[in-house]
């Protein structure tokens, strides 16, 4: 008997016991969807999370600091004597820029506490100094505005959120307070405001006027709460508010970004900087940590969908077996009329397959429609907003289509067998 | 020889011990004999019947239909043969019961690999044979008992056998419909040379046939060639 013509059969017999058929496939398609809209929920979880934080520029950038162990914890690592540290400075800089895949190693030296004026309001900010002639070569976007020349050493770029740090209005009478984006301010001159205390013990002031050119694409990173300012402008208020000289060849940089060609590099890259004793951070790091945090979160709630999908497995064996006391006239009939063991028992696993596999189908259907609804839900609840609580990967789809067939084909393979072994005879007088 | 049986003997094991039913039979059948078999209940006729058609082995002894030696074959080879050359007509016509009468009768070509609408033409066919034609949509229930008899007779001839094989297939029936019945069945193996052995309890029903043989306790008594 050829495959074809099984099939059919198969799913004649499926229809000629509609109701158990139809019952045995709801539990499959619970089960199935169980699974889908838990899995779902947390692909959801992550693709919202996620998507915010992966934008090109954030995942090719790498922050690299000294060797943590070195930095007054020797004991730690053993011991390591002070002429071996490995030093930022920009020899080390030159090796970075050496690594396959590198485009460009920067110098970052940061200043917090600073005030930033708009003429208005106050905002306490954090400045990041960067090399302005490898700012071109790094990823950093503009979303309003743009980069600085590399000449123009007191112009600066706003992070998206440095509005939205704790601000405190000069004028204490203004009560209404007028929204202002990062934006409206390019072009404008505002103020950079550091202070120092004195050895009498007076507080010190320096302003510098700074022009601002764009605003930084959002890295999800700290650069968000920052505002980008040349090298020379954060060192020179750097040693003005601590009145130290910093060698950089003899200490180091605190910090140093790596921008590299493309995601695909950075795991590379990161291995071979910290071949080279210094310590890596990336967003990859932190997408990697996330994605097995996910990964188990989508097994927990997959597993409690699976749990579902087992009392529809014990459904359909039950049907399967039921169906064989059903039946046990009928396939004697069949066997006597010339059906072989192995048509007898390839016929009830398709069966079984088929319901496993509609079921399945129908319990995709019944999921994304499930899903659409959950973000519809949460989408009103919170005010119109399209939100994603519940995806649904084609991957997921394809994995539940192929599960619940194979969970219907070895639900079906015992009370198969049992049934192809039947005697034509006494399964004939049987009654 | 076209059916060849010696020294057939058949045990059932009871607990521990072996029944005897088949005791030793030596018989021989020609293609195109209609054979009745008669004898007391509990004689070992439908046993005989079963196997010969292969549905229960033997305990020792040959049996050979034309080339084929039923007696030495496994499960598998046995259904080939039954699907090929063996038709089954039962007391109780053992039809599907969810299934139409065509349906019932194309089954038999299901497990042949006979393609949808071959089957159901030959099907088709076959139960107009048996003056069904307009019944074809009914399934058993809704069918009288010699209608349903005929649907099995449709399903035991639709793929052609050489060999039909009957166990009481009036047993059910009143003497009318014996009698159509008996006739259709004469008529099908005059017509197409079909060989036909048949267990019956009515001595009516042997009349038809070509040669009556007696069993007693496992064992043929005489035969009669009429
Ligand atoms: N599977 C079996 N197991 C044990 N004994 C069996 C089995 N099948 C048949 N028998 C016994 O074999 C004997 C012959 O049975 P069989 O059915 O062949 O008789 P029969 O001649 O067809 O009778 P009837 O005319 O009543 O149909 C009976 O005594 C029966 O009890
Ligand atoms: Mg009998």
């Amino acid at each position: 008997m050829n495959k074809q013509e099984l099939l059919l059969l198969a799913w004649e017999n499926l229809w000629r016991m509609k109701f158990r058929t139809i019952l045995t496939i709801i539990g499959v398609v619970i089960g199935t969807a169980s699974i889908i809209v838990m899995v779902s929920i947390g692909s959801g979880a992550q693709k919202s999370i996620v998507g915010e934080l992966s934008n090109i520029g954030s995942i090719t950038t790498l922050q690299v600091y000294p060797d943590l162990s070195s930095m007054g914890v020797s004991g730690i690592s053993g011991g390591k004597k002070d002429a071996d540290k490995i030093i930022l400075n920009d020899d080390a800089i030159d090796d970075l820029k050496r690594i396959d895949g590198v485009m460009a190693a920067t110098p970052v030296i940061s200043l917090s506490d600073v005030t930033m004026e708009t003429g208005r309001d106050e905002y306490s900010v954090s400045l990041m100094g960067l090399d302005y002639k490898a700012l071109d070569d790094m990823r950093y976007g503009t979303t309003d505005g743009k980069k600085p020349n590399a000449n123009e050493e007191s112009s600066v770029i706003l992070g998206q959120e440095v509005l939205s740090t704790f601000s405190y209005s000069s004028g204490a009478a203004s009560v209404e307070t007028t929204e202002i984006l990062p934006a409206d301010l390019i072009g404008k001159r505002i103020n950079l405001v550091v202070s120092r205390t004195n050895e009498a013990g007076e507080e010190e002031y320096r302003t510098e006027k700074v022009k601002v050119t764009g605003v930084l694409e959002a890295t999800g990173g700290s650069e968000d709460y920052s505002i980008i300012a040349s090298d020379q402008l954060v060192n020179d208020l750097n040693e003005w508010k601590t009145g130290i000289k910093i060698n950089f060849d003899k200490n180091g940089y605190s910090e140093v970004l790596v921008t590299v060609e493309d995601s695909s590099v950075v795991t590379t890259v990161t291995a071979e900087i910290e071949a080279m004793d210094f310590t890596v951070f990336s967003m990859q790091q932190i997408l990697d940590s996330m994605g097995s945090v996910f990964g188990m979160l989508q097994i927990l709630l997959g597993g409690i969908g699976g749990v579902a999908l087992l009392v529809a497995c014990i459904g359909i064996v039950n049907t399967m077996t039921m169906s064989i006391y059903e039946r046990t006239r009928e396939i004697g009939i069949m066997k006597v009329i010339g059906a072989s063991i192995n048509d007898i028992r390839d016929m009830f696993i398709a069966e079984s397959t088929m319901i496993g596999f509609i079921g399945g189908g129908i319990g995709v259907i019944i999921s994304v429609l499930i899903s659409l609804l959950i973000n519809l839900i949460a989408g009103l609840a919170l005010g119109g907003e399209s939100v994603t609580i519940s995806y649904i990967t084609p991957g997921l789809v394809i994995f539940a289509l192929i599960f619940s067939a194979l969970v219907g084909m070895l639900s079906g393979v015992r009370p198969a067998i049992k049934a192809a072994n039947l005697s034509s005879l006494d399964a004939i007088r049987s009654e | 020889m076209f059916i060849h049986i010696e020294d057939l003997k058949k045990d059932f094991i009871l607990g521990k011990k072996p029944i005897h039913i088949l005791k030793g039979i030596n018989l021989d059948i020609e293609q195109g004999e209609m054979v009745a078999l008669l004898g007391p209940s509990g004689s070992g006729k439908s046993t005989f019947l079963n196997v010969l058609g292969g549905l229960v082995p033997p305990t020792s002894g040959l049996v050979k239909i034309k080339d084929f030696e039923i007696s030495k074959m496994n499960e598998n080879e046995l259904c080939l043969f039954r699907r090929e050359h063996l038709g089954f007509i039962f007391q109780s016509y053992n039809l599907i019961p969810t299934m139409k009468a065509i349906e019932n009768v194309a089954l038999a070509l299901t497990f042949a690999g006979v393609k949808k609408d071959k089957r159901l033409s030959r099907a088709k066919e076959a139960l107009s044979i048996v003056g069904l034609a307009d019944r074809i949509d009914h399934k058993p229930n809704e069918l009288s008992g010699g209608q349903q008899q005929r649907v099995s007779i449709a399903r035991a001839l639709v793929n052609s056998p050489e060999i039909i094989l009957a166990d009481e297939p009036t047993g059910n029936l009143d003497s009318k419909t014996s009698e159509d019945i008996m006739e259709m069945i004469t008529k099908l193996n005059r017509e197409s040379n079909q060989t036909f052995v048949i267990v019956t309890h009515d001595p009516e029903a042997a009349q038809y046939c070509t040669k009556v043989i007696h069993m007693k306790d496992g064992v043929i008594e005489r035969t009669i060639n009429q």
